[in-house]
């Protein structure tokens, strides 16, 4: 199954589940950041304005500025994404502790914004098993 | 209808390693004592559901204890502690229980706690086997080196962090308000605590070829571990059981790492065995 936010006919749907999700909203509110997602190869980049999920960029350049990285096999994004996920796939830290998830770049704001991320990720979940 | 629970709170004053301090505790129920310890950043509020439960009551003395720097456990009036850099150390961590058991007349008490508290029931297994009957480790394992991140003590990053953190500990099937509540305990805690206990949980504490010295004809041991833990994994708290001869270990499906906030239901199931045995044994 392809990965939601790497799917051009859903990243519109998926940003605006993102946006309307009040958790996101208020965890989000001071950010203004872009987070890179990698699945083996592939990439996108979330980007954020104000707390807002202003696009959601498919297969950005090689020199595209990010933040941080959010980055994980294919298998390990399918097991992250499963509506009630195993054991150390529940969210980003029980990834990066036991699934091998890595996160990578500005660590100050990737946990600053965990909580938000984490949001992000469980609309990414909604929507990867509708 | 305003229901008062049969929970009772109090304040007495200890002093361990020659400081005094204000402690408070939560008990409820006659029997067997059984001092509860909270996890790392956390409180006494997390063994609510144990304390009210008329089934383990009937029969236990149950405790709840607020370490210092926790919960309503302020930090010491006589020290200067805005001046150090708070961590929790084994040693103070041992003689605390200790001294609380003792100042509140615990004969022997059935020793049971979660994470650092699991760790320590393995502690206090090895090093106090005099002063308990029993020690009930949940999430325990004899070493989880490198989890006491800056980021859970930095100026800028909330307290959120630590509710992200510890919310994914729980089990996705575990009922969101109490999986909230984990969360939401630890976001409470003052900014220098959990990582303070982390030096604890994940520097101090390391019983790595010790536990075979553990003699559970002194001390009975009894480990349990969610399935979704992934700080101190089944895997783990299985290895280490493995080392104590005459140890009981169960993995606990469907829970994570906060087993009695996060579905206490569950975790019950798991945990009476345990309290029915040691009333017939110990």
């Amino acid at each position: 199954m392809k990965v939601v936010f790497l799917d051009s006919s859903k990243v519109e749907g998926l940003r605006n589940a993102i946006n309307n999700d009040t958790e996101f909203k208020l965890a989000a509110r001071f950010m203004s950041e872009d987070v890179l997602l990698e699945v083996d190869e592939s990439r996108c980049i979330v980007k954020v304005q104000d707390g807002v999920v202003t696009e959601i960029k498919l297969n950005p350049p090689s020199d595209a500025y990010w933040s941080f990285s959010i980055k994980a096999t294919a298998e390990s994004w399918d097991k992250l994404l499963q509506s009630s996920p195993p054991p150390f796939y529940t969210g980003l830290n029980a990834g990066m502790m036991r699934g091998n998830l890595q996160i990578i770049g500005n660590m100050e704001v990737a946990f600053a914004y965990f909580w938000a991320m984490n949001r992000m990720l469980d609309m990414m979940r909604e929507l990867q098993n509708k | 209808m305003f229901k008062i629970e049969a929970i009772t709170g109090k304040y007495g004053y200890l002093t361990v390693h020659e400081v005094e301090y204000r402690v408070y505790f939560e008990e409820n129920g006659e029997g067997i004592p059984l001092l509860c310890q909270h996890t790392a950043g956390g409180d006494g509020r997390q063994w609510r559901h144990l304390l009210n439960d008329e089934e383990v009551t009937s029969k236990y003395r149950v405790v709840a204890v607020d370490l210092p720097y926790h919960g309503k456990s302020l930090p010491p009036e006589a020290v200067g502690w805005w001046k150090e850099e708070y961590k929790l150390t084994k040693s103070f961590f041992v003689d605390f229980l200790v001294e609380f058991s003792h100042a509140l007349g615990l004969d022997r008490p059935v020793f049971i706690g979660c994470s650092m508290g699991g760790h320590m029931a393995l502690d206090l297994a090895l090093e106090r086997p005099d002063k308990f009957r029993a020690v009930i480790g949940l999430e325990s394992a004899e070493f989880t080196p490198g989890l006491d991140l800056i980021w859970f003590d930095h100026p800028r990053i909330s307290g959120e962090f630590k509710f992200a953190n510890l919310f994914e500990s729980t089990a996705p099937s575990s009922p969101e308000n109490y999986r909230r509540e984990v969360g939401w305990v630890y976001s409470q805690s003052a900014p220098p605590v959990f990582r303070g206990d982390l030096h604890y949980y994940s520097v101090e504490h390391n019983v790595t070829g010790q536990l075979q010295q553990i003699d559970t004809s002194r001390i009975a041991v009894y480990l349990l571990c969610g399935e979704y833990d992934f700080a101190s994994t089944p895997e783990m708290c299985r290895q280490a059981a493995s080392k104590i001869k005459g140890a009981k270990y169960k993995e606990m499906k469907g829970l994570g790492h906060f087993p009695i906030v996060e579905n206490y239901k569950l975790c019950k199931k798991y945990l009476m065995p345990i309290l029915e045995e040691i009333t017939k044994i110990h």
